[in-house]
């Protein structure tokens, strides 16, 4: 379960004298557990710094955000022991084998040394790692980066997942097995997981989300599901809907 | 997770990830770790030259003819006396020469016999070492000669010999051979601490820049374990690369001196294994110090060959520090000791001149570096989180 009320972040000016940059001015949100939430926003419209301070890496300037009721301004340890992070950079280390990656990273979410190599394994198997586990990570294409990063995060088995544009740069048979496992994941079966995930591509929020939030210009405009979306703006086509809701005149943001 | 576990785990796997950096650990162990022993011997090399030219007792005259009764002189005194290449000039000045010229004019022995004080010339070039070396000898030689022509003078005029020489002069050096020998091995500490510095150089800027550039530091701070801890157990993993660089080129001189050529560099040069714990003990502080602050000069960089750039600054400095001890050939001033690099200098140096430290010179360095290292440090930890987001 993942709360976000009335969150703002402020970034310093680049130059003394222009104006601070508001990346995030007022978004809400609140994602339920098995159930997954689509943070959909144009470009430069404050979803990665929503995550970033959702992760703690920022301090908010007003707001406040909460995991499973942890408030991650005052108790980030235990709020970040329940999420699973996958991030704008999903950097590995390309010395490392994927699954010394997953096993690092493992260790230092506190899982004894047998856990973290069975949870490998386990994630190996639900991701179709295994023929990648034990070669290094420096040749690794694309997709076989993004699943080795997605294990990482979810080495932990963590209760809520968030994701900063899964599928950049995955080609299609990689997106669907991605959009699979996720659907998995939020299925009683998986461990009904509350996802979080912020893209700006309609298709993924149409085929996967129960819950869209839309965000624009550092707000959160308006949220429901899709059909909700679509009968709020009066559109047949959610790219339509998408459009009225990001750009169409203030006056009009319903929520 | 405990937060000493978090610095273990974060130690194992980057000292891990640093040893698998084959290429990278093989430049740095060919050029740090052999350097040292590689000048050693090279130095052996020159020394065992200059004493086989001192053994060979030959002496290179020019105009050999001019002067019989000097070239007598010289025989009667155990050398043996070869003419001068007609362009001993040019041969001196490109140093194909080794020997100093003695150039005798051409009424020497007429003027000799005159008493007229025929003027010899001593050829060197202070630019060509071994030929300064041999001239000296070539100044005792012609002195001797001339105190004999005058003794031999007075003799005849019935002048007891004792007369002309109402003092007697006798040299005693107080120098012990080893002290005497860091003249020669003065450069050793040097070549150690830029093995340190260049063992901690790559692993340093890996695991800070690096991790930048590859955009895993975020997802690292993803996890529950608090910056400082992480910081602490990247640190202590350069630290362990940096001083087992350390280790490996203060006792690589252990076996290296096996291949001195010179005898007296060798008798000079004692270092055994006490010598290299000694030195190993120096350095660890300074491994510590400049790690730390190698790092802090990273975090601000995006990319490793960024922090390159800026880590060449402190290079340059932990490399001309040192040689404010050879510039200042008096006395150790008390502030050297306060000045890393430069005190871990002047310590390695009385090690090699068989001197123990007194209390300062124990506790002012390790002091100084602990400081530096957890200013640094302190630095890291507080800009991890703003490191990972640009």
């Amino acid at each position: 379960m993942i709360r976000i009320e009335g969150l703002a972040k402020r970034f310093a000016p680049a130059r003394r004298g222009a104006a601070p940059v508001l990346a995030v001015q007022h978004v809400d949100l609140a994602a339920a557990d098995g159930r997954i939430c689509g943070l959909l926003g144009p470009n430069g419209a404050g979803k990665t710094t929503t995550l970033r301070l959702l992760a703690g890496l920022l301090a908010p300037d007003a707001g406040r955000l909460t995991v499973d009721g942890i408030d991650v301004v005052q108790q980030p340890r235990a709020a970040l022991a329940r999420m699973g992070l996958l991030g704008d950079a999903r950097g590995l280390y390309p010395r490392l084998s994927a699954r010394e990656n997953i096993v690092y990273f493992a260790a230092l979410q506190g899982l004894s040394r047998e856990a973290a190599h069975a949870r490998a394994e386990v994630l190996a198997d639900a991701l179709d790692l295994r023929h990648l586990l034990d070669r290094r990570t420096e040749g690794f294409s694309q997709g076989e980066r993004v699943k080795t990063a997605l294990a990482r995060a979810l080495v932990h088995d963590p209760a809520n997942i968030v994701l900063d544009e899964p599928t950049n740069g995955l080609d299609v048979p990689a997106t669907r097995a991605l959009r699979e496992t996720l659907r998995h994941l939020a299925s009683p079966a998986g461990g009904a997981k509350c996802i979080v995930f912020s893209t700006h591509v309609m298709q993924e929020v149409e085929r996967l989300c129960d819950h869209v939030v839309v965000i624009a210009q550092g707000r959160s405009v308006a949220q429901g599901s899709v059909a909700e979306l679509l009968a709020r703006t009066g559109r047949t086509q959610f790219e339509d809907a998408f459009v009225d809701l990001a750009f169409g005149s203030p006056g009009e943001a319903v929520r | 997770m405990s937060h000493a576990g978090v610095v273990a785990t974060v130690f194992a796997k980057e000292v891990m990830d640093a040893l698998r950096d084959r290429r990278t650990l093989l430049i740095v162990l060919l050029s740090s770790v052999l350097m040292g022993p590689l000048v050693l011997v090279a130095l052996s090399a020159l020394v065992g030259n200059l004493e086989e030219r001192a053994e060979r007792r030959e002496l290179v005259v020019a105009g050999l003819a001019h002067g019989p009764t000097l070239v007598n002189y010289l025989q009667r005194q155990g050398f043996g006396v070869r003419a001068a290449p007609a362009d001993y000039e040019a041969q001196l000045r490109r140093a194909a020469l080794g020997d100093p010229v003695l150039v005798l004019q051409a009424d020497f022995e007429a003027a000799l016999r005159r008493g007229d004080a025929p003027v010899v010339e001593i050829v060197s070039d202070s630019a060509n070492k071994r030929s300064e070396a041999g001239s000296a000898r070539l100044q005792r030689l012609m002195a001797g000669f001339a105190r004999e022509r005058a003794t031999l003078t007075l003799a005849l005029r019935g002048i007891a010999p004792d007369l002309t020489e109402p003092l007697r002069v006798r040299e005693r050096d107080l120098a012990n051979p080893r002290v005497r020998g860091t003249q020669i091995t003065g450069m050793l500490p040097f070549f150690v601490l830029m093995a340190v510095l260049y063992g901690a150089l790559h692993a340093a800027l890996d695991s800070t820049a690096g991790e930048r550039e590859r955009g895993s530091l975020e997802p690292l701070l993803g996890n529950p374990a608090p910056p400082w801890a992480i910081v602490l157990g990247k640190w202590a993993a350069v630290v362990a690369v940096a001083m087992a660089i350390a280790v490996l080129a203060c006792f690589s001189f252990v076996p290296a001196q096996w291949l001195l050529r010179s005898d007296t560099l060798a008798a000079l040069f004692q270092f055994g294994v006490r010598e290299a714990l000694v030195f190993v003990a120096v350095l660890a502080p300074f491994a510590a110090a400049i790690s730390a602050v190698l790092m802090a000069v990273a975090i601000r960089c995006r990319s490793v060959k960024e922090a390159q750039a800026s880590a060449g600054l402190v290079v340059l400095g932990a490399s001309l520090l040192p040689l404010a001890g050879v510039f200042n050939l008096g006395e150790q001033a008390p502030w050297q000791l306060w000045v890393p690099a430069l005190a871990q200098n002047t310590l390695m140096t009385r090690v090699l001149r068989g001197e123990g430290f007194d209390a300062a010179q124990a506790l002012i360095p390790p002091l100084v570096c602990a400081v530096v290292a957890a200013a640094a440090l302190a630095y890291v930890a507080a800009r991890l989180r703003q490191a990972a987001l640009r």
